[in-house]
């Protein structure tokens, strides 16, 4: 089966700046994938790329379409949210759940309501009389209620407080993900996300710096915490980065020889702030 | 057409005003119809009057041309305003990524944009104007007796009077389709300041022409299609002859004639409309502005 998303080379250029620098990755279907990089990385321009918002140069597929020249298309099959405050304000709830209704034919209007009817909102409020976290919530609805096959989110949580965010990220797993679906989420805060993804892609500067599941993470990372003669020792084995803590000074390897890394002592795989941090600390420096 | 006609509706839930603005003003009408000083045409179309009995449907032409004109006025400014509004508000408060996130092509969207400025608010503000007309005939009838309720209840006087206002309709639409499609190219490029946008380029070709040449062949052109060309190609507009009646106002003495079509299909030239090259050089011009601001649509996302 051909992955859901594929590019290669994919470029972007805003005129001499280089948003993304020939990056290539692929996403296969049932995945939840993080795309995390710090601002400005090119986290949303590849999602623009992606949704066939903007042009861009290489080959880049989606769902088996070209986006930029297939939009419409592609839109029956993948939905996004860029962002949550981007529902005008002149519109009211329940003629939004009508529009979405009207033209999009994989929406499930009952699905929608059934989700609206959880929380306090009135169909005949407009979106600039709702506070933030209650119009996520209406776009949560409108999009969950579509029989997409992608769902992609930038920054969903922009701007949202710790129990909005909370209740976003529990609607979207319990509600929402099952095998058939694939969800691409960037983030620039780890934190938030690192508990719900299968997937990891870090990015920064244009380029993808870190492709992996995270079930291989514990195979491909790993971390030691050591001090005194043993660190220099245990630099030989070329660390891609090294973090000082309370007296003691932990590397961090990719793709290290597992046994010898053993005998300076014991091997952590490392989180995936930790991961984040020392991968874009290492490619800064 | 399924999402046309939702991408109407939408149109008119964010732009209230296409309806609300016509309902203000034929309301205002009828309350100065209602309450207001009646001089409507003075004594002059009294049977007894000294126009000596001028055939009444001038009456209902006179009603029904001033206040469906100012409505249409207004309209046209409001139309404009539309249109340069309407590809670029969604940018502006970034809800472009909600409607570009849902399988509407560019194209629909632009397109049924440039069928509601140039269309359907015209005919919105055309009903309300026609229901006042009708409701303002229906008062001043009450108010003034017999000699004016006479002159505005023939049904084919008010048949003759919708066709002239849709033909009116179809050809502004149609004569107007470049400036609208101009307008939609600035709403669709400009990141800020899309009035200024949309008087910069024409100025700057009409000074650069005046400069460069010594001549004002743009600037005539442009003035002829937002002026007096319109009336020009799309109205017969020499008076008197074949279809036209003239009467003698002052029949006691004085020299003083009013001049007045039989019919009102006299006025319309449709052929000459239709037939006319600058009127389809104007459409040409339209459609590939129009098509400029699809491309835009397409590749812009919020500013």
């Amino acid at each position: 089966m051909s992955p859901l998303i594929e590019a290669r080379d994919l470029t972007k250029r805003y005129g001499r700046h280089l948003a993304l620098d020939r990056v290539n990755f692929s996403i296969e279907a049932g995945r939840i994938v993080g795309l995390i990089g710090p601002n400005g990385a090119g986290k949303t321009s590849a999602l623009r790329s992606l949704l066939g918002l903007t042009n861009y140069e290489g080959h880049l597929r989606v769902l088996g379409r070209e986006p930029l020249r297939e939009r419409t298309s592609l839109m029956a099959d993948a939905c996004f949210i860029a962002d949550v405050a981007v529902l005008p304000g002149w519109l009211r709830v329940d003629q939004s759940i009508d529009f979405v209704a009207g033209v999009h034919p994989k929406f499930r209007r009952d699905r929608a309501q059934a989700l609206l009817e959880k929380t306090a909102i009135r169909g005949s409020s407009r979106m600039r009389e709702l506070s933030k976290g209650m119009k996520t919530q209406v776009h949560l609805a409108l999009t969950m209620a579509i029989d997409a096959k992608l769902f992609v989110l930038d920054e969903p949580t922009l701007g949202l407080d710790l129990l909005a965010r909370r209740s976003f990220y529990d609607a979207l797993v319990n509600d929402y993900m099952d095998e058939t679906r694939t969800i691409l989420i960037t983030t620039h805060q780890v934190e938030e996300v690192e508990n719900l993804l299968t997937d990891l892609m870090f990015i920064d500067k244009g380029r993808i710096v870190l492709d992996c599941s995270l079930e291989d993470v514990a195979q491909r990372y790993a971390a030691v915490a050591l001090s005194g003669s043993e660190l220099e020792a245990a630099r030989g084995l070329r660390p891609f980065y090294e973090r000082r803590t309370l007296g003691k000074t932990v590397l961090y390897y990719e793709n290290p020889d597992f046994a010898r890394l053993r005998d300076f002592g014991e091997v952590l795989t490392p989180s995936v702030s930790d991961l984040f941090v020392a991968k874009l600390a290492g490619v800064t420096t | 057409m399924n999402n046309a006609s939702w991408l109407i509706r939408r149109e008119f839930w964010e732009n209230r005003a296409i309806w609300l603005v016509p309902a203000v003003i034929g309301g205002l009408l009828l309350l100065g119809a209602v309450f207001g000083h009646v001089q409507f045409g003075g004594e002059l179309f009294r049977p007894d009057g000294p126009g000596g009995g001028v055939p009444s449907q001038v009456s209902l032409y006179a009603l029904s041309g001033v206040v469906t004109s100012m409505f249409l006025i207004i309209m046209s400014v409001y139309s404009g305003w539309y249109l340069l509004d309407c590809l670029h508000a969604d940018r502006k408060d970034r809800s472009i990524l909600f409607w570009k996130s849902l399988p509407i092509s560019d194209s629909e969207t632009v397109l049924v944009k440039l069928l509601v400025g140039l269309i359907v608010i015209p005919l919105v503000y055309f009903a309300i104007a026609d229901f006042t007309v009708l409701c303002m005939a229906f008062t001043l009838s009450l108010r003034t007796g017999y000699w004016a309720a006479s002159g505005f209840w023939h049904p084919s006087l008010w048949l003759q009077i919708q066709g002239f206002w849709l033909y009116s309709i179809v050809t502004l639409a149609i004569w107007f389709l470049p400036v609208a499609g101009w307008l939609m190219l600035i709403s669709a490029w400009a990141t800020r300041a899309v009035i200024l946008w949309s008087v910069l380029p024409p100025l700057a070709i009409f000074i650069g022409e005046r400069w460069m040449f010594g001549t004002y062949y743009f600037g005539r052109e442009l003035l002829d299609r937002l002026g007096a060309g319109y009336a020009r190609h799309a109205f017969n507009l020499t008076l008197g002859g074949e279809g036209w009646r003239t009467e003698v106002l002052h029949p006691e003495g004085g020299d003083q004639t009013l001049s007045f079509p039989t019919t009102l299909w006299h006025l319309l030239d449709p052929r000459g409309f239709f037939g006319s090259a600058s009127v389809w050089i104007g459409v040409a011009v339209g459609i590939v502005l129009v098509a400029a601001a699809i491309q835009l649509r397409s590749r812009r996302a919020e500013i």
